[in-house]
């Protein structure tokens, strides 16, 4: 039983460093790797704190090649972290002992787990013997989560046959037949379309909700963090760039407002240009952006000074921030 | 549920699943079963040779110690360490990691399934060759037939234990089934799939029957064909093998695990 | 496409892969030992053949060596350029990427069989040859150059009929995708091509003739080399070799037809 106050996960200083081989190209080159090899240091990871507690969930943010799966991976026992220390639901992951792996579970994207000619039944069934869950409760299961997946005869026909998206929501609904208490996602809605990506994160939501399940996901998509991540962690370059809200994580990454003024009188340009940075300028359409500290006083004096038929105040899509984030530390790299 | 009943439970799914699965690739496994003919091409040339009879074996012996083996061969074939391999290097290991159950049962179920859908193709096979030429088949007794049954699956076992014995070097190098290919060779030479061991001159006689082959191929095949046979050393042989293997696939596994998480799994 | 454009290209295919090849350094001292090891095998068996007997169908063991050698050959010659590129029709057909294969602007029979070229065959390359030398000698033919070109070309068309083969099963896989394991079948039927063909009961002899020409691969251009050679079989040598490689140009088209692409 866990005591309320300790974190399900832990980690203090996690670091992963991959010593990789390396080859000059050409056929010269070719030849020097057969005979004499050299070598590279690669830090995946370094150094990396967090606590994560039961019930949460937490999106890991990042390009590719930050070190977000390979931090899952070792999150789920799978990967010997280099140094530092790591406790999952109470054990050393990298143990893999019987109680932990009964207590988490990990959905891979891009690669699947269930037997590809055969109905997803047969792999529940295999499932539900290796976690030594009675039929009774395996068939409660299967309907209670089929029902929130919205899956029915799907179940009955060959994996092959199905849709990514029905495919998806299959493998979910196998990894979550022994009732984990940590679910590790990986790129969940990878390769889905727009309704079956909503479809999956509702159940993601819902099973949350229901369960208290900790839930732990990276994805590219934006919309899957945003949707369902109360807590983001960025992993930038092996390192924790941000832990925390995602609201937190664009006023640090972008500290200015996007204000989009719609106009009764057309006004010059320059007018503008006090009140903050121009993006756009068109007639009766305006796009500043301004410093979010200085925000309340240049909308009063924006309001106040011109005809303003409508005015609207967002954040710049994170998107953005993030590509222009990744894209600078491209730079710094090269 | 006890440990022994959840077991059971495990082994019976996972069976039958695999048998359902294996079903789905009848057509792949007839071929396979196809591609086991070599014992039936060799008897081609020892019977036109006459050195056969020098061994002293009649025409009859070589024909049923032949399409014994060829048998032996059917039942006890192990590709481990290709789907292994993939596995590894595709990542798909690394969800089986996850769940309580070694990977390795995985892959002992569904080579005991993949038997069992060989099960006709070989019927059929036994049926063409009765057709081209009766004498080749005959009915053992039924001592020899059981024997022969449990040798058949020591070998299995020893096989499996010898391939995964190699598969475990799939932790440490990507060409870990080129390595498997080399102790095919010994496999094809000792074991008496392509000649009788009692045609190989002493010296080598007494080599090979120092390595585990003889008992893969030699003893069970001789144990169904009827020939005369020691059958204590036999079994013996079989499982002081086993024994020896036993240990040094678990250490082999978690030495190579160990290896999985350090690289990457 | 012009002709020295497909060399270059070619060549260019063969570079690329072997340098992806060369990765594997331990590569290298497998395939030798492997070699050399089939080879050693090879042997001691075709010695206990020998046991007390000085023939094998006819045929002596000097003779019987050449065979051995041309077997080893072909095993080289399937090493190098059968098996690297034609167990990758599988790969593509399961994955969906022969649509890229086919919109390509070069014939897709021949993108397919030249791609790649893997370096491991060429161990077993070597030593057939010297083995083939080496029976050469030890029977007293020598090297005579009309036998030597009758039988470099028999074994070319050997080599033909042995392509044929290999691809069409490999088309094959265009129905039946998980048939990964199809060519490695031929390869294990192909071992009745190390002895002579007269070796085998006459029912096995039609066989090896007509249904699994491996007559053709090694005993028909063994004879040619010592100087045996007849119009017939060599005749029907090349006939099988036109002969097949037209029907396996033809299950091409005819399988490319029913090609569907695998699902997402």
């Amino acid at each position: 039983m866990s005591a309320q106050s300790t974190p399900i996960v832990l980690a203090q200083g996690l670091s992963k460093t991959y010593r990789i081989a390396e080859k000059q190209p050409g056929l010269k080159g070719t030849f020097r790797h057969l005979l004499r090899r050299r070598y590279r240091d690669l830090e995946a990871v370094k150094g990396i704190h967090f606590a994560i507690e039961e019930g949460e969930m937490v999106g890991f943010l990042g390009p590719n090649g930050a070190g977000k799966t390979t931090t899952l991976k070792m999150l789920s026992g799978l990967i010997h972290p280099s140094s530092g220390e790591l406790l999952v639901a109470g054990a050393k992951p990298q143990r893999r002992q019987a109680r932990f792996l009964q207590d988490i579970t990990l959905v891979m994207g891009n690669k699947q787990q269930l037997i590809w000619d055969l109905p997803p039944w047969d792999s529940i069934r295999v499932n539900a013997a290796v976690y030594g869950i009675p039929e009774g409760v395996m068939q409660r299961r299967v309907r209670e989560l089929a029902d929130l997946l919205e899956l029915g005869e799907e179940l009955h026909r060959p994996v092959r046959k199905l849709s990514l998206g029905q495919r998806m929501k299959a493998e979910l609904l196998t990894s979550l037949l022994h009732e984990p208490r940590v679910l590790f996602l990986d790129e969940p809605t990878l390769g889905l379309d727009v309704t079956a990506q909503g479809r999956v994160r509702d159940f993601l939501a819902t099973y949350n909700r229901r369960t208290g399940a900790t839930i732990l996901l990276t994805s590219h998509y934006m919309g899957d963090i945003t949707a369902l991540c109360e807590r983001v962690l960025l992993i930038h370059e092996g390192a924790l760039f941000h832990d925390g809200p995602l609201g937190e994580l664009t006023s640090r990454l972008a500290p200015h407002r996007q204000v989009r003024l719609e106009l009764q009188q057309p006004q010059p340009r320059q007018v503008f240009e006090a009140f903050g940075t121009v993006e756009s300028h068109q007639e009766h359409q305006v796009q500043l952006l301004v410093p979010r500290e200085q925000l309340t006083e240049t909308v009063a004096a924006l309001l106040g000074r011109f005809d303003v038929l409508d005015l609207e105040v967002s954040d710049p899509p994170i998107e953005e921030l993030m590509r222009s984030l990744f894209q600078q530390a491209g730079e710094n790299e090269a | 549920m006890t440990s022994a009943r959840a077991a059971i439970r495990i082994a019976r799914t996972l069976l039958s699943t695999q048998y359902a699965y294996m079903l789905e690739y009848r057509a792949e496994i007839a071929l396979w079963a196809l591609s086991g003919v070599l014992p039936l091409i060799m008897l081609g040339v020892w019977q036109n040779s006459g050195a056969a009879s020098q061994a002293g074996w009649n025409p009859g012996q070589l024909r049923h110690y032949f399409v014994a083996a060829f048998l032996v061969r059917q039942f006890s074939v192990v590709w481990l360490i290709h789907v292994f391999e993939e596995d590894v290097v595709s990542g798909k290991l690394s969800p089986f990691l996850l769940q309580p159950l070694q990977p390795l049962w995985r892959y002992f179920a569904a080579h005991l399934a993949e038997q069992a859908t060989r099960i006709p193709f070989v019927a059929l096979m036994l049926l063409a060759l009765a057709w081209v030429n009766p004498a080749l088949l005959w009915v053992p007794t039924p001592e020899n037939l059981a024997l022969g049954i449990a040798a058949i699956w020591g070998a299995f076992l020893l096989r499996f234990l010898l391939q995964t014995l190699s598969s475990m070097l799939c932790f440490w190098s990507e060409r870990a089934a080129a390595l498997d290919r080399l102790l095919v060779i010994p496999y094809l030479f000792l074991s008496g799939l392509v000649a009788p061991l009692d045609t190989f001159p002493p010296a080598i006689k007494t080599v090979a029957l120092a390595t585990p082959f003889p008992a893969m191929v030699d003893f069970p095949a001789r144990l169904l064909a009827g020939l005369p046979v020691d059958i204590g050393a036999g079994f013996l042989s079989l499982m002081l093998w086993c024994g020896l293997l036993s240990p040094l696939c678990w250490l082999s596994w978690r030495r190579g695990l160990r290896r999985y998480g350090a690289m990457g799994a | 496409m012009r002709r020295s454009r497909t060399l270059s290209t070619v060549l260019q295919f063969w570079r690329s892969s072997l340098e992806a090849e060369s990765e594997y350094q331990l590569n290298l001292v497998l395939e030798c030992l492997a070699v050399s090891g089939n080879l050693a095998g090879s042997l001691f068996v075709l010695s206990l053949l020998f046991t007390g007997q000085s023939t094998l169908g006819g045929w002596g063991w000097n003779e019987a060596l050449i065979v051995l050698g041309l077997y080893t050959l072909l095993d080289g010659f399937t090493s190098c350029l059968l098996q690297p590129n034609l167990s990758k029709i599988v790969n593509h057909v399961q994955q969906g990427t022969l649509d890229f294969v086919l919109l390509k602007p070069v014939d897709s029979q021949l993108w397919l069989s030249l791609r790649c070229f893997s370096p491991w065959g060429i161990p077993a390359l070597l030593a057939g040859v010297v083995l083939v030398g080496l029976g050469l000698q030890r029977s007293g033919t020598g090297l005579q150059g009309e036998a030597l070109v009758l039988g470099s070309v028999l074994l070319l068309s050997g080599a033909a009929i042995l392509y044929s083969l290999w691809f069409s099963l490999a088309a094959l896989s265009i129905w039946f995708v998980k048939v990964w394991n199809a060519t490695e079948v031929l390869r294990y039927t192909l071992v009745a091509g190390r002895y002579p063909v007269s070796a085998y009961p006459p029912a096995l002899r039609l066989v090896f003739v007509f249904v699994l020409p491996v007559a053709f691969m090694t005993t028909v251009p063994s004879q040619a080399l010592l100087g045996q050679g007849s119009w017939p079989w060599a005749a029907g040598s090349l006939l099988m070799a036109v002969g097949s490689l037209l029907a396996s140009r033809w299950f091409w088209r005819f399988a490319l037809r029913h090609y569907t692409s695998a699902s997402s």
